[in-house]
């Protein structure tokens, strides 16, 4: 054999198997396939919400490098661009959520000492860690981002979990999973009134009083350090990192969030800003339209809870013969209705507030809107909270917040004004990635009036990083309200065991309930939310502190 | 040091330029009043203007825009002073350390309590709403007049009286930090130690402060400022005589150790409560303190509140002491007058004495009796209307005014007097235990495995 041939043939085989390693089906420089084909969009011909009340039809979005790049009537489509047709679509700018718990965890308890006081525990141990990031408990790829983007958010600001100081927050897109989606890291401090169990401060007592203390002593303690730099013979000065986190908020650079509740804890957040100076943002302010002057004149910056009580009152029978049952029930119904209108109260006293999704279940969030503009919030002013307002909050608002030409291409497209109840979400951009949602049909003719029929035996499956789980929920009508229960897999062993479904709403086609289980001696709650279209249920199942998974069932035939 | 003492001087009262709290005017006529401090004076007007008791006699008449109430047959006395009460607070006790002088009641004030408005009806006008007895020195307390009806916490503080600190000696912070949590105090030894080491650490921490401030004043000086501790900087403030304390008490002993102890720091501004034991070292308490705040009749709820009788109070009163009758409850709080009424039983006091001890006399302890306490021209237009004499079993509070402004009317009295209603429960949560002393609330977590050890009462 000549070396000629040789060479040729060993050429010939190195093609060859060359040519088998990278045929299988994707494309050559993309092994995962999930490289797109293009980042560059083309919305056309759709009814364009640029900012609260700024609407525009027949408009055309271009969008590339992650960015709005172009906006308007007659705008000339890049070549390049993956069209989609928005004839009958709605645009509005990405949601921004102004306080997110969704993929943040909870850091592991700190270990205590073995000479341990509880008079005097380390920070670390009671719950004392300004100086951590809540991107490091942080993960992108959690169901939970997932959740809130379907629901049209498109940034938040993540708040660490943990004590009465858990951390720093940062803010970032619910991009897609090959960034890391940051867009400011320690943006601001959070402070809480949760006081650390069995050690000091256990109170809020002891958490107003430890703020103060801390607070003023790290203004001391930075006056000695820039002593200390710019001067010899200065002692030196200790590093303490728990100081030195609040170093940012002398100036007004680090906003403190503070986690309140009602009007009480709002007072007291308040009243420490008054007392110590910092720039306060309100974290999750919930029946607190009595102190609406207090919070004007303090200038925090509020950001409202999405999260709206439930609807007791009206299931409450009032019986005929009882007046004094009767005027209780009256005035819990007058104070259902005040919370309802409260994000209208705040809009009408001239707050520009904004939302925040902690302790609300991302399944109610576009149903609490509702209820909010039923109870006298604009559309406009429901948007600007969602949008713009929150935007400048958390002083993101020269790229996110509205639609404009430069801005990130964060936008929610739905099917029809967002606010109705009809309207779906179909498409969501964030950071310039879209993201696809299916849309029915048969959600409309359902919302019209006919309720769901939930009675019968369903077969579910509910997906969980464990793998998928199946069972049987069973619903029976009693009375106006159903009652019903789950069976599942045992998690305490093997065989199954089965809960009662309690809290069994239906809305038209949106269904919800929850169920406990008792596992190890942890009683775990389940929430369910989703809609349910003829014979099919789809939505999510989610578990506090561990995520959201979907969850789907379909009804059986009736067996007689 | 100075600027450290406004801080805390803004700290405590802020916002007291911000909005005044509401005055009326009120013309009473034809009463029997119980001055306290000056007689019994029959078929009397009393004119409240603007807040305050402008005249009191006969054939008073005011502008026809005041209120005028027809009190013939009817007893009018001032509003009733509880020097020991835990009623409009969200949290009583931060009971982590031996010490805890940096925490202010101030900051959990829950003007939504209905229990304010139980303590109106029965006729009570100021509270002392105080920190728990966990600790040997524990909270800074507030003194709250009783305005139901706002949703501002401060306007119920009463923010011309002076500062107060509650401190507590014996089983309490003995068993919470000795035998709850192994430190520091774990006998009556101990609690006298940490207050002893308390004081101590304050003068030292003063003399950092004081030193600072000196260095301070030099050109250009590039002095350090030491570290800020509010809970030293608060008991250097009671070793300025800027604060009273409130010392919860029982045993002879502890209550003279604590009188050697203020005696020794200079500190002169100090009133004992519960003193159960108080008639064994009446003498004592009436030559240095500012006086005892006593059960009529309550105790054997543990085993450091045995020796206890009726007559402590009487014994106290007549020999001198500055002697106050408090609740330490929700329930006691609505019939102090039922209360001050057993010391006639059990002591003979009179009227004016027996009623003293829930009127003036607190007042003096909480350090303003000059603006409530009697019935006296000047003084807060705090009243209430009875329709027997008080210390009758059969007397009924009619109305009772804070400041002119009228809070209860039993004719006006509704169902439903909540200012707050949660927007989902129709029964909200129900504290059984109301009657309960609070003064050991919020320790829960403390007992969890000793719970069986002392399941009794806790105050």
């Amino acid at each position: 054999m000549s070396n000629i041939y040789k060479l040729r043939l060993i050429l010939g085989l190195l093609v060859l198997v060359g040519f088998l390693q990278v045929s299988p089906v994707k494309a050559q420089s993309d092994a995962s396939g999930e490289k797109r084909v293009t980042g560059t969009f083309a919305i056309t011909n759709a009814t364009v919400f640029t900012s609260p009340g700024q609407s525009q039809q027949n408009t055309t979005i271009i969008i590339k490098n992650g960015l709005i790049d172009a906006i308007g009537p007659n705008v000339s489509i890049p070549s390049n661009a993956h069209r989609i047709a928005g004839d009958s679509l709605y645009v509005y700018p990405g949601f921004i959520d102004g306080g997110s718990s969704a993929g943040v965890s909870r850091p592991k308890d700190v270990e205590k000492p073995s000479n341990f006081n509880a008079s005097s525990p380390p920070d670390e141990v009671a719950g004392i860690t300004p100086y951590r990031n809540v991107l490091d408990y942080f993960d992108a790829n959690s169901n939970q981002i997932n959740d809130w983007r379907k629901a049209g958010f498109t940034m938040g600001q993540l708040i660490p979990e943990g004590g009465m100081l858990p951390g720093k927050t940062a803010i970032v897109v619910y991009g897609h999973k090959s960034s890391s989606n940051i867009y400011k890291e320690n943006a601001a401090l959070v402070a809480t009134f949760k006081g650390s169990r069995g050690m000091y401060p256990a109170t809020i007592l002891g958490v107003m009083a430890k703020f103060r203390d801390l607070y003023k002593n790290s203004e001391y303690t930075s006056q000695h350090a820039n002593l200390f730099a710019s001067n010899p013979g200065i002692r030196r000065p200790e590093k303490n990192k728990t100081l030195e986190a609040f170093y940012g908020s002398h100036d007004g650079s680090t906003p403190i969030v503070f986690a309140v509740e009602d009007d009480l804890t709002t007072r007291r957040a308040i009243r420490l800003q008054e007392e110590l100076g910092f720039k306060l943002i309100l974290n999750g302010v919930s029946g607190a339209y009595p102190i609406i002057p207090q919070i004007k004149d303090s200038q925090a910056a509020v950001l409202l809870t999405l999260d709206l009580p439930e609807d007791k009152s009206s299931k409450m029978e009032d019986s005929e013969s009882d007046d004094e049952r009767k005027a209780r029930i009256e005035r819990i119904k007058e104070a259902y209705q005040a919370r309802l209108a409260e994000a209208a109260k705040f809009h009408e006293a001239g707050i520009p507030f904004g939302f925040t999704s902690q302790g609300a279940k991302v399944g109610d969030v576009r149903k609490n809107i509702r209820l909010m503009i039923e109870n006298g919030l604009s559309e406009e002013a429901a948007l600007a909270a969602l949008t713009i307002n929150a935007a400048k909050i958390l002083g993101i608002d020269n790229y996110a917040g509205t639609l404009e030409k430069g801005k990130l291409a964060n936008m929610v497209i739905a099917t029809d004004s967002i606010f109705k109840e009809d309207s779906q979400i179909k498409h969501v951009f964030a950071d310039g990635h879209m993201f696809d949602y299916e849309t029915t049909e048969k959600k409309k003719s359902n919302g019209n009036g006919e309720p769901a029929d939930l009675e019968g035996r369903w077969e579910y499956s509910a997906q969980s990083p464990q793998g998928d789980s199946q069972g049987l929920l069973v619903f029976r009508k009693d009375g106006e309200d159903y009652r019903g229960e789950i069976t599942l897999d045992n998690p305490a062993g093997s065989g199954q065991i089965t809960s009662e479904l309690k809290n069994i709403s239906v809305d038209g086609s949106s269904l919800r309930f929850e169920f406990n289980i008792d596992a190890g001696g942890n009683n775990i709650t389940f929430n369910v939310s989703g809609d349910i279209s003829g014979n099919e249920f789809d939505g999510n199942l989610v578990v506090a502190d561990f995520g959201s998974f979907p969850m789907r069932a379909t009804k059986q035939p009736e067996t007689k | 040091m100075k600027k450290i003492i406004y801080a805390i001087a803004a700290l405590m009262c802020w916002n007291t330029v911000n909005a005044q709290t509401d005055k009326g005017s009120v013309l009473i006529k034809n009463a029997t009043v119980l001055t306290v401090t000056n007689g019994t004076l029959e078929d009397t007007d009393i004119l409240v203007e603007n807040g305050v008791i402008r005249r009191i006699g006969q054939g008073l008449s005011a502008g026809n825009n005041v209120t005028t109430v027809d009190a013939s047959g009817k007893y009018v006395m001032p509003g009733i002073i509880d020097a020991h009460s835990h009623i409009a607070l969200d949290v009583v006790n931060e009971a982590t350390s031996p010490i805890t002088s940096e925490v202010w009641m101030g900051d959990v004030v829950d003007p939504y309590d209905v229990g304010i408005y139980r303590a109106l009806a029965g006729g009570t006008t100021i509270s002392h709403a105080m920190h728990g007895s966990a600790n040997a020195i524990g909270g800074q307390n507030v003194t709250l007049k009783h305005r139901f009806g706002t949703h501002d916490p401060e306007d119920l503080f009463m923010k011309e009286a002076p500062r107060t600190i509650k401190f507590a000696l014996g089983e309490n912070p003995t068993r919470v930090h000795g035998r709850g949590n192994n430190i520091q105090p774990r006998t009556r030894m101990g609690v006298e130690a940490v207050i002893r080491n308390g004081f101590n650490e304050a003068l030292q921490y003063k003399k950092r402060w004081a030193d600072y401030e000196q260095a301070s004043k030099q050109r250009n000086s590039k002095a350090i400022a030491p570290k800020y501790d509010s809970r030293l900087q608060t008991l250097v403030d009671i070793l300025d005589g800027d604060i009273i304390i409130h010392c919860h008490s029982y045993r002879a002993d502890e209550i003279y150790m604590l009188i050697q102890v203020c005696k020794e720091f200079g500190i002169k501004n100090i009133v004992f409560s519960h003193v159960n034991e108080g008639f064994k070292v009446a003498p004592e308490l009436a030559e240095y303190t500012m006086g005892a705040s006593v059960f009529a009749d309550w105790w054997a709820y543990k085993f450091e509140v045995y020796y206890s009788t009726a007559f402590n109070a009487a014994i106290l009163n007549q020999n001198g002491v500055l002697t106050s009758i408090n609740s330490d409850s929700g329930e006691l709080i609505r019939h102090l007058y039922h209360e001050a009424a057993k010391t006639q039983r059990y002591g003979g006091l009179t009227d004016d004495e027996a009623l003293a001890l829930i009127t003036i006399n607190p007042a003096k302890q909480l350090g303003i009796g000059d603006m409530v306490g009697s019935i006296e021209e000047g003084k807060q237009g705090d009243l209430v209307i009875f329709d027997n004499h008080p210390l009758s079993v059969y007397a009924i509070p009619q109305m009772t005014f804070v400041d002119g402004v009228k809070y209860f009317d039993i004719n006006e009295d509704k169902d439903d007097q909540r200012l707050k209603v949660n927007p989902t429960e129709l029964v909200e949560p129900i504290f059984l235990k109301e009657h309960d002393h609070k003064c050991m609330h919020d320790l829960d977590f403390l007992f969890t495995e000793a719970e069986h050890l002392f399941n009794f009462h806790n105050h």
